[in-house]
């Protein structure tokens, strides 16, 4: 589905992504790699082949939008180095032309170092682009002139049936103040919001975009 | 051998008779069974001296044994004595150390749950005593510890307390499990004597409560049922004239003013309410009908904080309080002598529920228990002619025991493998003769163990999955202490929702309330807990902050949980009642009260008999109902009226809005139902049932609220406690995002299965429904088409408003509603 924001035409993709095309930029929030591996470590049962799908979805994308850039809004590592990270520097040499960008959120602690050796570029507290300016928590934004598109919450919506039929999806939010991107992983809980009228909001349902 | 002649049963006859005092029948009969090597259970009204029939067993078999109390410290351990509730624990354990005093018996007696400090804990370990009182999950905690399996070596007896209470729920496979590795340690040392009890209240399947328990059919088993009846007066509080009462309606508060006298002139009163919110209201109202009241009457729910409960059982027990408003939460416990009269506000919606509550006064033998009913809506009258029925014929609901809960089964073997350890093969055997596990296939099994050894699935590349692990004694064990303490944390199956502690903000606590009904509130708000008006001044610190408002009046909580569906028995009853309403063949005041009330729904459309089904057809401005009356309850209402509606659908296209309440439900659609006997037979017919359920309800989405409480017991999601923050924040995920991933990832999954199992069994009582479907198939069908809403379709027609209204304004609307219907009589 594409919208227009700012000025900007933007792509919302159903695998939880946004495509700026002027900038040929894709966008993404709350990857949370190795989170699954974490679960396991500390003898919790996720299943071992959930990372590989992030990773696959994440393919696709790259090869649906040819991007030349990928920026991650937070949230990119969920914890520490183990296997799941391994499997992800597998797939960033494959894709080493790729400019990688993440913007810091409040999972992402490796060394300086680790990120350097997976040839990412790190930008603390946001990467501006245009009018939009991409940050992990959008209160914590100061570029008042700008609109902050952040992630971290991993928002959600309801919709509401009748006889007592609810269903719940992952969201993109543009509300007033700032948007807020769903979460990409498929390992992430959602967090209900509750729109005013003025404001839109998109659900990610299994076959497309959908403003509800 | 014959008990009399032993030196330890002269002795108890001895004490017993000083005390002025002879045992019952009953009690003489446990001993003697024990005695022989007998397992068994002891069924016997409350206030007999059931306890006795066991504690003292073991007494005089200790007696009857020459002194050679030589053993070890940590092998002393005689009887392991289970009870659901701490509170009971403390009673029941000053009863036996005052006994064995007097015995000169030199016993110690132990408890050992969520209250007991950690020193004390150190003590027993380093010294257990010869009797200790435990909760199922404490139980596991034991079990749980290295070195617990060498403290079993000379146990006698185990005895499950209110077996009944435990074995429809979980905590009963806790039991089953443990006493299965109790025994299974036992064999090990070739010890032969363990015999295991319980004690039960009446309930429809006794002969299966035993099973439960000692599922070991060459093993010696016997029932042995008191033959003593325990008196109850039960009495309804009736309104002077049947307008009085409304049609529909949950509160009652119209009769309140009759319940003054009550209070007045019994010593000290119980006053049974189904749901917190209800209770707060109740509370609030006594006390502007009767100012006087103030200080003399106190309530008490689930969600008020501890200390509080403590203080008013407290004043119970010394006879401070004139009356107590309660929940369930008093339904179990110790019993408080000064109680003579119970009132019960609403249907208890069960037999076994309301005689436990009549229970609760009149305790000690030959007293007489006494319990008012008082009726919240005109229809319930002919519930409470039906309970008084239920109760004379002893017609009493069964507790149905878990089986195949793998969750259960996934904990357990943690808990071992965090204790000693243990040798798979071995438990396996164990587990497998468990009742809960006897139809356990290897298969299930050997994916249990995967799950727990190797996170599931074996295939996958890079295996970093660590939980538990076989140790170089061959035996499978937890090596890593943070995830041993984890679990720990964690032992037991009874999940709530996530609360948070109100706190005043000068200090001290009130009580809890559900998370996601902060959320709702703003600062200023007012709510009602424990009977006060508070104001919501913020959250802080996993903490709810709040004032005393001046505000008389607020919203009170949704707690969850809330309504119980009427029981199949009590449905069955209640048909009956209808039938001898209208012929006038009974001597229930109750339905004389209620007689006009049934002449206008047979002059409107129809009372329905025993064998018969009532479809009214109703047509008006909001759009086409259909009623339908099968008396089932709600829970099977909502799953019949999905399937009814699905049947229709099928017919032609058409989408209808759904209702129910206990009686029956209702379907609303703007066009018109296509309806006449053979469409009824077909749509309330048995063929095809499992398959149309499956079609017509979104069963995906009932098993994933089921998942929610599979989650925690298998320890995939921590729940952490009321108050506090989760630790491992970063370890932090929801049922529901494992319930997604399970469904996408790992579909073959047996915690997923049995999400939907307990869906199929326990919610949507299949074979309940089966039967329904059955006798409807079996009766008339009777259609009528009133011209307006009937006394039978109005408590419906006003329930399906409740959804999302505040009790204020659905009671305006009922007036309305009422006022309308009436224009048309």
């Amino acid at each position: 589905m594409t919208i227009t924001s700012h000025g900007e035409e933007l792509i919302l993709d159903k695998e939880r992504a946004l495509f700026l095309p002027q900038h040929k930029l894709l966008a993404i929030s709350d990857l949370h790699l190795g989170k699954s591996a974490h679960f396991r470590q500390a003898g919790v049962q996720v299943p071992a082949t959930i990372a590989e799908s992030d990773l696959h979805r994440l393919t696709i994308l790259i090869e649906k939008y040819n991007p030349a850039t990928l920026l991650i809004n937070g949230d990119m590592f969920h914890h520490g180095l183990n296997t799941d990270i391994d499997e992800f520097a597998l797939w960033r040499k494959k894709y080493h032309e790729l400019n990688l960008l993440l913007v810091k959120g409040n999972h992402d602690r490796l060394s300086p170092a680790d990120y350097s050796a997976l040839n990412i570029d790190i930008h603390e507290p946001s990467f501006c682009l245009g009018p939009f300016c991409f940050i992990h928590d959008a209160p914590q934004c100061t570029e008042e002139e700008l609109y902050p598109i952040s992630g971290h919450i991993h928002p959600g919506v309801s919709i509401v049936g009748k006889a007592k039929q609810r269903l719940k999806f992952p969201c993109f939010y543009f509300g007033e103040e700032y948007a807020v991107l769903p979460a990409f992983s498929l390992f992430t809980g959602l967090y209900n919001i509750y729109p005013k009228k003025s404001e839109r909001i998109f659900a990610v349902t299994p076959k497309n975009v959908v403003e509800v | 051998m014959d008990q009399s002649k032993t030196k330890g049963y002269k002795k108890i006859k001895q004490w017993l008779k000083a005390n002025g005092r002879k045992p019952f029948k009953f009690q003489e009969d446990a001993w003697q069974h024990y005695l022989n090597g007998y397992s068994g259970l002891v069924n016997a009204p409350t206030g007999f001296g059931k306890t006795f029939s066991l504690f003292l067993a073991v007494a005089i078999e200790a007696l009857n044994a020459s002194e050679t109390s030589n053993k070890k410290a940590k092998d002393r351990l005689q009887l392991i004595w289970i009870t659901p509730l701490r509170s009971l624990a403390k009673d029941i354990a000053r009863a036996m150390r005052e006994t064995l005093l007097e015995l000169e018996l030199d016993w110690h007696v132990g408890v050992r749950n969520g209250d007991t400090s950690q020193a004390e804990k150190v003590q027993q370990k380093k010294s257990m005593p010869e009797i200790l009182l435990i909760t199922p999950e404490s139980l596991h905690l034991l079990l749980a510890q290295k070195g617990s399996s060498t403290l079993f070596k000379n146990l006698k007896c185990i005895v499950a307390d209110e077996w009944h209470e435990l074995l429809g729920s979980k905590r009963g496979v806790l039991v089953e499990l443990a006493v299965s590795r109790i025994k299974g340690l036992q064999k090990l040392e070739k010890n032969q004597f363990l015999r295991v009890w319980g004690i039960s209240a009446t309930i429809g399947n006794i002969d299966e409560a035993l099973d439960v328990l000692e599922p070991n059919e060459a093993e010696k088993r016997i029932i042995i049922k008191a033959d003593l009846e325990k008196k109850i007066i039960i009495k309804s509080i009736l309104p002077d004239d049947i307008e009085t009462l409304p049609w529909a309606g949950h509160l009652g508060l119209k009769l309140a003013y009759k319940l003054l006298p009550i209070i007045e002139k019994s010593k000290t009163t119980l006053i049974f309410i189904n749901t917190r919110g209800q209770s707060e209201m109740w509370y609030q109202h006594l006390l502007n009908i009767e100012p006087e009241l103030a200080g003399r009457i106190a309530i008490h729910h689930g969600s008020i904080d501890f200390e509080l409960r403590n203080w008013i059982e407290d004043a119970l027990h010394t006879g401070q309080l004139k009356a107590v408003i309660a929940t369930s939460s008093l339904d179990l416990g110790v019993d408080f002598k000064p109680v003579d009269t119970v009132v019960q506000v609403g249907s208890p919606k069960g037999v076994a529920r309301f005689l436990q509550r009549a229970g609760r006064s009149g305790h000690s033998p030959h007293e007489t228990s006494k319990i008012y009913f008082l009726p919240t809506h005109a229809l319930e009258l002919v519930e409470a002619a039906a309970i008084k029925e239920a109760a004379k014929t002893n017609n009493i609901e069964s507790r149905e025991p878990f089986i195949m809960v793998f969750d259960t089964l996934i904990q357990y073997l943690v808990t071992l493998a965090i204790g000693d350890g243990f040798d798979d093969k071995v438990i396996y055997q164990e587990v497998k003769n468990t009742h809960a596990f006897k139809l356990i296939l290897p298969e299930e099994w050997a994916w249990v163990m995967q799950f727990i050894t190797s996170g599931g699935d074996s295939l996958s590349a890079y295996n970093e999955f660590k939980k538990v692990t076989k140790d170089e004694d061959g035996l499978w064990k937890v090596k890593s202490r943070q995830l041993a303490m984890r679990h720990r944390l964690h032992i037991g199956t009874i999940v709530s929702d996530a609360m948070l502690k109100v706190k005043f903000i000068s200090g001290g606590y009130i009580g809890m309330v559900e998370e996601y009904f902060v959320t709702r509130l703003k600062a200023g708000d007012n709510f009602r807990l424990a009977g006060r008006v508070l104001e919501f001044v913020q959250v802080k610190d996993m903490t709810v902050v709040v004032r005393v408002s001046k505000q008389k009046n607020a919203i009170s909580p949704s707690w969850n949980g809330g309504r119980l569906p009427l029981s199949s028995n009590l449905g069955s009853v209640l048909r009956k009642k209808y039938n001898e309403a209208l012929d006038k063949t009974h001597q229930d005041e109750e339905l004389d009260v209620v007689y006009p009330l049934f002449l206008l729904q047979e002059k409107r459309s129809h009372v329905p008999r025993n064998d018969e089904l009532l479809i009214e057809l109703i047509n008006n401005k909001e759009g086409f109902h259909l009623f339908a009356y099968p008396f089932e309850g709600r829970l099977v209402h909502e799953v019949l009226a999905a399937l009814v509606a699905y049947r229709l659908s099928k017919l032609l296209p058409i989408s209808f809005s759904i209702a129910m309440n206990d009686y029956g439900f209702e379907l609303l659609s703007d066009i018109e139902i296509p309806m006449d006997e053979s469409i009824a037979y077909e749509v309330f017919s048995p063929k095809n049932l499992t398959e149309d359920i499956t079609l017509s309800i979104n069963s995906t989405e009932m098993a994933r609220r089921k998942f929610r409480d599979i989650a925690c017991i298998s320890g995939l999601v921590f729940q952490g406690y009321p108050g506090k923050y989760v630790a491992n924040k970063h370890l932090q995920s929801s049922a529901g995002l494992f319930f997604n991933v399970f469904s996408d990832y790992d579909k073959h999954n047996l915690l997923l299965r049995q999400a939907y199992d307990e869906v199929f069994y326990q919610q949507l009582e299949e074979p309940r429904l089966a039967a329904a479907l059955e006798r409807i198939q079996n009766g008339a069908i009777i259609i009528t088409n009133p011209k307006s809403f009937t006394p039978l379709s109005f408590p419906i027609k006003v329930d399906s408003l409740r959804e999302n209204m505040s009790s204020e304004e659905l009671e305006q609307r009922i007036a309305r509603m009422k006022a309308e219907s009436e224009k048309v009589r």
